[in-house]
């Protein structure tokens, strides 16, 4: 026993140092015939998130890190402009809407295949806004009621023609189907195969299809050589899954991986010291402040407006976010169609705050505030609610702030014990009543201000039934304008989304909605 | 010996009992309602009410948890409320890579732990006994993580010698035997994917087993520090037999008992406590998993891993009791002499 044991261990020890050594000549092989053979481009690029995506099933997931994978995968019927969240054609060629906003008609593109061989037409259109729908739909498809809400029933006219009906007029509907959850077109084949799931086997009709999962580790996609378009310029995309800010930024820095997101202010100097480059994009959200308009202390506009008089916005935001975040003049991100540059919140004024809260009597005002950062908040809610409460202190306004966990502070805003409460919100479709009907809705904890405004409402049905255009964009300009005018939320913010990526990666898009194109990147050979 | 088995693996189920129901409770009351967290941004009361009765959250505890038992017994854990993947699935996906990690670290703890533990006790208070008494002290003070950072730092970071994270290239990823991708590796006569793969585990290994290293070089070096002043050692000097042999022959074996009990239950933990490590390295094991379940509440996956990782600690502990009995002669299985 005893001998054996020894010699299982010296060959051990012998098999870990022969194998390193190999190991280490193996891979300087590699880099020579990677040089003599590859003399411009690499054919992988590599891509690095936080976490593993939820699953690659569109309909039955809703975070970012797969969303990011399933736009490679899959297409909608409707694709987001590059730079903006105006929509455009993509697998349908033209859509028509009746004049009673309540029927929409598709033009399909013809000859377009899932990655499975099988084609793309209107029964594969019916088939997956179908599952989505009563009575099939099922309670995990967390974005079917908000994408599909509306949806009376789904026609094939033919099979390249597609009706979708709704129950009553929105014109949100098309960016809707622009959007990277519950849209994108799935394989009918696959979905049967897979019992209504693709979480782990996605077929969809983009540039990537979809090779192998490694939980945990990562995503590889192949290159669709039977793309409708124009293919991929980069044979193969992997999405890797590294958890730490920093052992992410050192991948990126070693080489080990071409481009990461999700990196914070505090790494931005490590990725200038490792020679790599830095991507700032606008981001999909808004961060706010927002009276309890319930409440007698801010019930009327002039206490409202006293209380935002005294932040001082652009200070705050420069000391909070360290230039990661943009001061929030508007709800609406600038490129939402909607966005109106001459909508202003309240300025800073601490004379006129002062008086303005003496003569409303406020003197003591309780906040909540949420103790984990958030994607529109980095700094946390409490950072915030602290920052202001310096503020209301230079007035004469003591501000008392109770802290809660983001799940429990969900509760609490329910519960509607506060005066001030701190929120954000993430775009979905990149339509402006997704952002702008918060400030409507009848549910509490969503529109945490409890604002009840006739006018406001009777705006914000009227617009969202308004065909896309400039007179729909001045309409949600005017609701800006209102909410503004009458200071039921501060805005604060909008984050700034980070990304990095070595200087040899080019052709990557990073949209605004946080999703990342990679149909186009190139990797230069080093 | 038979009887001896039978009755150390009856003594299993109390004891999983036991942690099946701690884990099921805790989860419930100190975990927070995983409905709003599933359904994320556009979770409503309707919605959220429809996804708990789906899951049978509404049920009493008590039935929730018989039918979680009724299933585990069939080896049905349940499906991740986050993936919808069944949780075996989820967790047989990942643990290879913990196995492998775990195996890596204790081969190399014990190794380097046993050599530095015989070469401090027979040149006692000597250079090198200070030297690995220092090293064992660092070994067991130093956490984890932070080795871990800095062993990235310099070997990765730095020199350049080995890859900050990840388990293997996956483009050279060797077809799927046993998940193991080592031994798949070899299986398939791929040698670059061979090294490849240990290039990518060395560091986690040398981070995760360093504390376990150190904890062995003292178990070997007081154990065998007792053996050598036995009288039978002192015979065999007498008889003019080579001190080498003294040391490898006589004194080695005995002295690796208590030795072998500490390895065992230190493998066990590393399973348990790779969790660090995962991070630090990225490595797609169950550790990391596991905090990432217990944080969106993942009830099914976090109760499948504890289980798993019970079965896995108990059956670790009855192995080494069993190599503890082969190696020490006097221990008989009779049920008169069992301590």
């Amino acid at each position: 026993m005893k001998r054996s044991a020894r010699f299982l261990a010296l060959m051990l020890v012998f098999a870990l140092f022969t194998a390193a050594l190999a190991g280490c000549a193996a891979e300087s092989d590699d880099d020579a015939t990677e040089d003599t053979t590859e003399a411009t481009t690499v054919d992988t690029f590599t891509y690095a998130q936080g976490a593993d995506p939820r699953g690659l099933d569109p309909a039955l997931v809703d975070d970012g890190e797969s969303s990011k994978i399933i736009v490679n995968i899959y297409e909608g019927l409707l694709k987001y402009n590059e730079d903006s969240t105006e929509v455009e054609p993509c697998l349908a060629e033209s859509w028509e809407i009746s004049d009673d906003g309540l029927s929409y008609t598709f033009e399909l593109k013809e000859g377009v295949k899932f990655h499975d061989g099988t084609d793309f037409n209107a029964e594969a259109v019916k088939f997956n806004i179908d599952r989505q729908l009563p009575p099939l739909v099922t309670e995990d498809m967390g974005y079917a009621g908000f994408v599909f809400g509306s949806v009376k029933d789904v026609e094939v006219v033919d099979d390249y023609t597609v009706k979708i009906n709704l129950t009553a007029p929105n014109t949100a509907f098309l960016a809707n189907l622009a959007m990277s959850m519950a849209a994108p077109i799935v394989s009918p084949t696959a979905l049967e195969a897979g019992n209504n799931s693709v979480m782990e086997a996605p077929v969809g009709t983009g540039p990537y299809t979809f090779v192998e999962w490694n939980k945990g580790e990562n995503v590889v996609l192949v290159r669709n050589e039977d793309y409708w378009g124009e293919p991929a310029k980069t044979k193969n995309v992997i999405f890797r899954f590294i958890a730490d800010n920093s052992a992410r930024v050192l991948a990126l820095n070693n080489g080990e991986v071409d481009m990461i997101d999700g990196i914070d202010a505090t790494v931005v100097d490590q990725v200038a010291e490792g020679g790599d480059e830095l991507f700032e994009a606008a981001g999909m959200n808004v961060n706010y402040m927002a009276y309890n308009t319930t409440t007698s202390m801010f019930a009327s506009k002039e206490a409202r407006t006293a209380f935002s008089q005294a932040i001082d916005r652009e200070e705050l935001v420069a000391s909070l976010y360290q230039g990661y975040s943009e001061v929030a003049e508007t709800i609406l991100p600038s490129f939402v169609p909607g966005f109106d540059d001459t909508v202003k919140q309240v300025s800073y004024d601490e004379a006129a705050a002062k008086a303005g809260l003496a003569a409303a009597g406020i003197t003591k005002v309780h906040m909540i505030a949420y103790t984990n950062p958030r994607p529109y908040n980095a700094a946390t809610g409490v950072a915030l609610a602290t920052a202001i409460q310096g503020y209301l202190q230079k007035v004469g306004v003591e501000c008392t702030i109770d802290t809660y966990d983001w799940t429990t502070y969900k509760e609490k805003v329910k519960g509607g014990d506060y005066d001030i409460a701190f929120y954000g919100w993430i775009g979905d479709n990149g339509d402006p009543d997704n952002f702008l009907n918060l400030l409507s809705d009848p549910d509490p904890s969503m529109n945490i201000a409890r604002w009840q405004d006739p006018t406001y409402i009777a705006g914000i049905k009227s617009a969202l039934e308004l065909p896309n255009g400039a007179e729909r964009d001045a309409a949600y300009g005017d609701l800006e304008k209102y909410a503004a005018e009458q200071a039921i939320w501060l805005p604060i913010s909008h984050a700034k989304t980070l990304a990095a990526y070595r200087p040899q990666v080019s052709g990557f898009n990073y949209h605004v909605t946080g999703n990342v194109f990679l149909k186009n990147v190139v990797v230069e050979a080093e | 010996m038979l009887k001896y088995v039978i009755k150390r693996v009856l003594m299993v189920l109390p004891v999983m009992i036991g942690v099946s129901i701690i884990v099921f409770s805790l989860m419930r009351v100190f975990s927070p309602d995983p409905a709003p967290i599933v359904l994320g941004q556009h979770a409503n009361e309707e919605s959220m009410q429809a996804w708990r009765e789906a899951n049978g959250l509404n049920d009493p505890v008590v039935t929730q948890y018989f039918a979680y038992i009724s299933g585990a017994l069939k080896g049905d854990l349940g499906t991740s409320y986050y993936t919808k993947s069944a949780v075996t699935d989820e967790i047989f996906a990942r643990f290879p890579a913990t196995i492998e990690l775990a195996v890596a670290a204790i081969v190399f703890a014990s190794i380097i732990g046993i050599g530095l533990g015989v070469m401090a006790a027979v040149k006692k208070n000597s250079i090198f006994d200070a030297a690995g008494s220092l090293f064992a002290l660092v070994g067991v003070s130093i956490p984890i993580f932070w080795l871990g950072i800095l062993f990235i730092m310099f070997f990765s970071g730095f020199l350049h010698w080995f890859p900050s994270g990840g388990r293997i290239d996956v483009l050279l990823k060797p077809a799927e035997v046993t998940g193991f991708y080592m031994i798949d590796a070899l299986i398939a006569g791929d040698g670059e994917a061979f090294s490849n793969a240990l290039n990518h585990l060395i560091l986690p290994a040398l981070a995760l087993g360093m504390y376990s290293m150190a904890i062995i070089t003292r178990m070997t070096r007081s154990s065998m520090l007792e053996t050598l002043g036995q009288d039978y050692i002192r015979t065999a000097r007498a008889k003019g037999i080579t001190e080498t042999k003294v040391i490898a022959k006589h004194a080695l074996r005995p002295s690796l008992i208590p030795v072998t009990t500490v390895i065992g239950l230190q493998f066990g933990s590393l399973l348990g406590g790779a969790l660090l490590t995962e991070s630090v390295f990225s490595w797609p094991g169950i550790g990391k998993f596991t905090v990432d379940c217990i944080l969106k509440s993942d009830f099914p996956v976090v109760q499948g891993i504890v289980l798993l990782v019970a079965v896995i600690f108990v059956t670790i502990n009855l192995v080494a009791d069993l190599a503890y009995a082969y190696l020490d002669p006097r221990i008989k299985y009779s049920s008169k002499k069992e301590r």
